[in-house]
């Protein structure tokens, strides 16, 4: 007999299901992250983390089917206003991102925690390294040295983001 | 963890071509998103409508939180103001007293340099302040040195404008909203600034390093003019900063120039000052967003 049938919560009712519109969490979870853009810090070196992205990294690596590969497309599309990156990096980085995601879901063997720590710290890299190259793109070729601090910064966010996440997925099943 | 991998589609074509059109989808995401960053990219005027509302949208609510923050160290270090009181209050006393006797010796210089300049038959321009506003925020997560300023389009601001603080220069003017503006603050690597050594006036380029410090490179080959501590000025070529607005100050020598710190930290600031540019001309210049300053 399952545990929660013996349970006496009255609150918890036997055939809770996933909660109403629980497929649209994931997504507004992702903008509000990036939407803490407009926090009042005035940062001299750029060295905080880029939470749209490690939030968005955090869900899929979460659940495969947590979106569409092309909902990252507008969510990046938000992030590059709220943040005042160049318009479409976000966008088109976001989407490969999740493309490379699924060739890396049928190329592994097995996951851990390391290893999806391991693969979110690749992925924040890589954007980061594109940042550079956008920004040097547009007149601004800073050192290639000063982005690993922003990049060490973000990818020590990920257990919390990750943490949240699952916090977050329970919640909305409604398990 | 299991792997999380999608639902194979299994023989269901329906299912089949579901997962494929997701996947060009996607792929004309990628592309569509290439496209608008080489655009913004190559011309990055073409979105100013759409970011100035994102900004007007943000910065009121950056603004509010600014206050919090503002209010809450404001509290902090004014109860640590109470402590040593009798101590500094000697010490500040004994400070104004030798700035009086510097106002009184400045005053007379001004004075001296008035008539000067009107033996030379110089005219100054009328150097108004076009609006005040407070930095509310800034670029946290890229190499780009960018900060929200409370006031844009409706307040007189312009594409291009100066911004300075009373400390010294922040940077300028690279986005317009009604409500608020997007500063190029001027330790942002594409912020080129032509200055001069306080000491002696030398001319010199001060350029941003994208981490908070201000690369300065004495503009002719030769010695390294630099000492630590030195103060670098606006030197007002260009014509897009106005003259004599300190920048930065010399805090490392390196092989033929030197890394200075701003003197006016956007973090710090109460508030921002945006200044016409010294030479109009300059304005139209900037807004075209073809030339450097």
């Amino acid at each position: 007999m399952p545990r929660s049938a013996l349970a006496t919560n009255k609150h918890r009712p036997l055939s809770k299901g996933p909660r109403a519109s629980h497929e649209l969490y994931p997504a507004i979870s992702v903008v509000l992250a990036s939407s803490l853009a407009v926090l009042p810090i005035i940062s001299q070196n750029g060295w905080w983390p880029n939470f749209g992205l490690v939030m968005l990294l955090s869900w899929r690596l979460l659940r495969a089917d947590a979106w569409a590969a092309w909902v990252a497309a507008p969510l990046g599309l938000w992030n590059d206003l709220v943040t005042g990156s160049p318009v479409g990096l976000s966008v088109a980085l976001w989407t490969a991102m999740m493309l490379a995601m699924d060739v890396v879901d049928r190329r592994t063997m097995w996951r851990d925690y390391w290893i999806e720590w391991a693969l979110a710290a690749a992925f924040i890299a890589v954007a980061e390294i594109a940042q550079w190259r956008a920004a040097a793109i547009a007149g601004a070729p800073v050192r290639f040295a000063t982005i690993w601090p922003a990049v060490l910064v973000s990818a020590l966010l990920f257990p919390i983001a990750a943490y949240l996440v699952a916090r977050l997925d329970r919640w909305r099943l409604g398990q | 963890m299991a792997a999380g991998a999608r639902p194979r589609p299994g023989w269901s074509r329906r299912a089949q071509y579901g997962l494929f059109f997701g996947f060009v989808v996607a792929v004309a995401a990628i592309i569509v998103g290439l496209v608008m960053l080489t655009l913004s990219l190559v011309a990055p005027k073409s979105y100013a409508t759409i970011r100035g509302a994102a900004l007007d949208v943000t910065a009121p609510i950056t603004g509010a939180l600014r206050e919090v923050v503002t209010t809450t160290t404001g509290i902090v270090s004014g109860a640590g103001d109470y402590w040593n009181a009798a101590q500094q209050n000697g010490e500040l006393k004994r400070q104004r007293a030798a700035m009086m006797r510097r106002m009184v010796e400045a005053k007379a210089i001004t004075l001296e340099n008035a008539e000067l300049k009107k033996a030379l038959a110089l005219r100054e321009r009328d150097r108004r302040t076009v609006a005040t506003g407070r930095i509310v925020g800034s670029s946290f997560d890229s190499p780009r040195r960018f900060a929200v300023l409370s006031i844009g389009s409706s307040d007189g601001v312009q594409v291009g404008m100066p911004v300075r603080a009373a400390d010294g220069l922040i940077g300028r003017v690279v986005e317009t909203g009604r409500l608020a503006s997007r500063v190029l603050l001027v330790t942002d690597r594409a912020n080129i600034v032509p200055a001069r050594l306080m000491r002696g006036g030398q001319p010199v380029i001060a350029t941003g390093r994208g981490d908070g410090t201000i690369d300065v490179r004495p503009l002719e080959v030769g010695k390294n003019p630099f000492i630590r501590g030195d103060l670098i000025i606006t030197s007002g070529t260009g014509g897009l900063y106005p003259p004599l607005v300190p920048i930065a100050k010399i805090i490392r020598l390196d092989d033929d120039g030197a890394i200075a710190l701003p003197l006016a930290d956007p973090g710090r600031v109460s508030f921002a000052l945006v200044e016409p540019p010294f030479e109009p001309a300059a304005l139209a210049e900037a807004a075209r967003g073809t030339v450097e300053p």
